[in-house]
């Protein structure tokens, strides 16, 4: 799992890759502490190399979505495809994103 | 053999008579079926001579007992469709004491009666009392035995609540050409209800206070269901807080499994996602509103949206037999509920609750299952004895437009008899088609209903009637009854329903009706009154059997579960009988004044 932080003009990309399981969960939330400060700003999520995301994880991204839309921020994800988009699908969360 | 006279009685009279006791000791001293009891009566009453075939077989085709059979389909169609756990679920409520408490059951239970059969009600009232009685902290036996009074007391309030009435009334339109209304007796029903109410309050200390004795057994409380998030879920990111599910009526939220871990206990902010089960503890009933109110479905399968599932299913309750193929295997690792078209939505276990997910449970015999069919779709339980045990008495049927749609049709039914749009047999054959019509019941259902034993014994009791008449003995012993009464009319209708009242403790309701009806309509004659209001008293009576457990059909199945004895029904129903007779005659005075004959 991993996740780089880049600012450009002012708004946040994130970019999601490998694993996101429970063992890992908890760092991955640690490490999106950075855009949670920025929560009100414009910030991406490209989810185009993530492979997989737990229960964990998606508490994270609707926290985050949470936050944003609190703060007056934007959170959209980018790439989303294959098994993430399974998973949203799934559990619904599909509907509770701005997804392109 | 007509010239043959013995004490007043001929031949057939005393065959007629020899048969009546006999029938009546095999019926309490043998386990003998009550139809080949009643069979071989009219059998020995035609090969005897005493009725010819014409009369022997007359009960077959007896207006009131064809109305009997028929009202079976049209209660099928009432109770397939949850119009008892509507009224249990708005009536029955939380009262704050045993007087609240006994007026909220016995006044639905009685109203209820008056149109259901009243083993039909008693019957599906029990379990949901004794779990009542433990909200309310109060001993079931207090409960129980009101419950079953109140529906032999409803069951007289109008012609088609009870068959003794019809027996009676059916009898008497063929005497007079004349048919009673179907309200006839609501009046002076309503009176008796009222008092017998009233006197269940004054004497509650006549009731015993005891505990049931597998009163650990019965608690819902011991189940947990399972229940699913559908993807289209509107409580979808919320936390359990936010969706209300920290506090849900009747149980609790105690595990939720998301797709990839399992969260017990479940804290407040814990999120819902679509795919989650949720296990509940508590009472399913309660719980499984959160179907309603939540759009969660049983967690049998992934489902997208709410559309997939319809809400209009049928819940079976099965116990796990013993040497059955389930025991220690769990319903999730096998392919039972696809074989068999149902879904395994709780399980409870004697005296121990079961935290897991139903599907997780290792099954032991002796488990009480509930599970969810499809809707008319018949279970082939019979097909499964071997591993569940299922009792149709426990069916719970969800409540939905066709508990309206059977209500409706069972008012119509009654108000276009009573006010003599169409005669009660044509509208009790349109009630029944109407609930086959809008699949309130499937045929099967239908013809599982009609009980026809008991149809069999309401045939011979017609039969045993006549041939009480015709050979004599109903005039005979009018006669008795008036030289040792004098011609007070009242004291002659008193001393009949008095006899009457006792004899039906110990035969059946509708055998009393049917061979006192001769009596009590010649002894009216004789005294050169009109009978009508002699026989609304005798209705009254035949069916006030409160004393002994084996009075009524309804008191042997409150005997068990309220952990009776023999002598509790003595004790209050003695003087139940006594009061019920003084308000039966009072009232009938009133509002049917004696009128001589023309």
């Amino acid at each position: 799992m991993n996740i780089e932080i880049k600012e450009q003009n002012g708004s946040f990309i994130g970019i999601l890759s490998g694993w996101i399981d429970t063992a890992v969960a908890t760092q991955f939330l640690e490490d999106m502490k950075p855009l949670m400060d920025h929560a009100d700003k414009s910030i991406e999520l490209n989810c185009a190399q993530l492979e997989y995301i737990c229960s964990l994880g998606l508490r994270g991204l609707l926290q985050l979505n949470k936050e944003s839309a609190a703060k007056g921020g934007t959170l959209i994800l980018t790439h989303v495809e294959g098994e993430i988009q399974k998973i949203l699908t799934m559990t619904g969360f599909i509907k509770l994103f701005d997804i392109r | 053999m007509e010239s043959i006279v013995f004490l007043g009685f001929n031949l057939y009279a005393w065959i007629t008579i020899a048969t009546v006791l006999s029938m009546f000791t095999v019926l309490l001293f043998t386990k003998l079926r009550a139809d080949l009891v009643f069979l071989s009566a009219m059998g020995i009453l035609f090969v005897t001579g005493v009725l010819n075939a014409k009369e022997a077989f007359s009960g077959f085709s007896s207006t009131s007992v064809v109305i009997i059979g028929v009202l079976f389909v049209v209660v099928a169609g009432l109770t397939h469709t949850g119009v008892l756990q509507w009224i249990v679920k708005h009536l029955l409520g939380q009262p704050k004491s045993y007087s609240k408490a006994v007026v909220r059951l016995m006044l639905p239970v009685a109203a209820l009666s008056s149109f259901l059969s009243n083993t039909t009600v008693v019957a599906l009232f029990v379990g949901i009392v004794k779990m009542w009685s433990k909200k309310l902290n109060i001993s079931p036996s207090k409960l129980l035995i009101p419950l079953s009074y109140a529906s032999g007391m409803g069951g007289v309030c109008t012609l088609i609540g009870t068959p003794p009435n019809l027996i009676i009334s059916g009898l008497y339109a063929d005497n007079t050409g004349t048919a009673m209304n179907v309200l006839a007796t609501t009046i002076p029903g309503l009176f008796c209800l009222f008092v017998g109410v009233l006197s269940i309050i004054a004497m509650r200390k006549l009731l015993p206070d005891r505990k049931a004795p597998e009163a650990a057994f019965e608690s819902t409380s011991d189940y947990t269901v399972e229940l699913l998030v559908p993807s289209d879920n509107k409580h979808i990111g919320e936390t359990i807080e936010e969706a209300g599910l920290t506090n849900v009526n009747g149980g609790s939220l105690i595990e939720i499994v998301h797709y990839d871990d399992i969260t017990s206990p479940v804290p407040a902010d814990e999120l819902i996602m679509g795919g989650d089960r949720l296990v509940f503890a508590g009472q399913i009933d309660e719980i499984l509103d959160l179907k309603k109110s939540h759009g969660f479905v049983n967690a049998d399968h992934h489902v997208f949206t709410m559309s997939e599932v319809s809400g209009d299913r049928q819940l079976r309750t099965a116990y796990v037999t013993f040497g059955s193929s389930l025991i220690n295997t769990k319903i999730g690792n096998s392919s039972f509920e696809q074989d068999n078209n149902m879904v395994l939505v709780a399980v409870a276990r004697r005296g121990n609750r079961i935290d897991q997910p139903p599907h997780e449970v290792v099954l032991q015999a002796g488990d009480t299952l509930l599970f969810e069919c499809p809707p008319n779709v018949n279970i082939h339980t019979e097909r499964l004895t071997s591993q569940l045990q299922f009792f149709d008495s426990a069916q719970v049927p969800n409540i939905g437009k066709k508990t309206f749609i059977s209500t409706t049709i069972m008012i119509l039914m009654v108000v276009l008899s009573a006010l003599n749009i169409i005669p009660l047999l044509q509208c009790a054959f349109i009630a029944a088609m109407a609930m086959l019509i809008f699949r309130c019941c499937n045929v099967d259902q239908a013809m599982k209903a009609i009980n026809w034993e008991i149809l069999m014994v309401f045939a011979g009791s017609v039969v045993l009637g006549i041939a009480i008449q015709k050979t004599g003995i109903a005039e005979r012993l009018a006669f008795g009854i008036l030289d040792v009464c004098g011609t007070n009319p009242i004291v002659v209708m008193t001393a009949i329903c008095f006899v009457g009242t006792f004899i039906t403790e110990f035969i059946s309701n509708t055998a009393a009706g049917a061979m006192f009806f001769p009596i009590m309509y010649q002894a009216a004659e004789k005294l050169g009154y009109e009978p009508y209001p002699f026989l609304i008293a005798l209705m009254v009576s035949v069916s006030s059997s409160f004393a002994t457990p084996i009075g009524s059909p309804t008191h042997m199945l409150v005997y068990g579960p309220g952990g009776y004895r023999f002598s509790d029904f003595m004790r209050i129903g003695l003087l139940m009988n006594l009061i019920i007779l003084a308000a039966n005659i009072f009232i009938i005075n009133i509002i049917y004044p004696l009128t001589p004959l023309q």
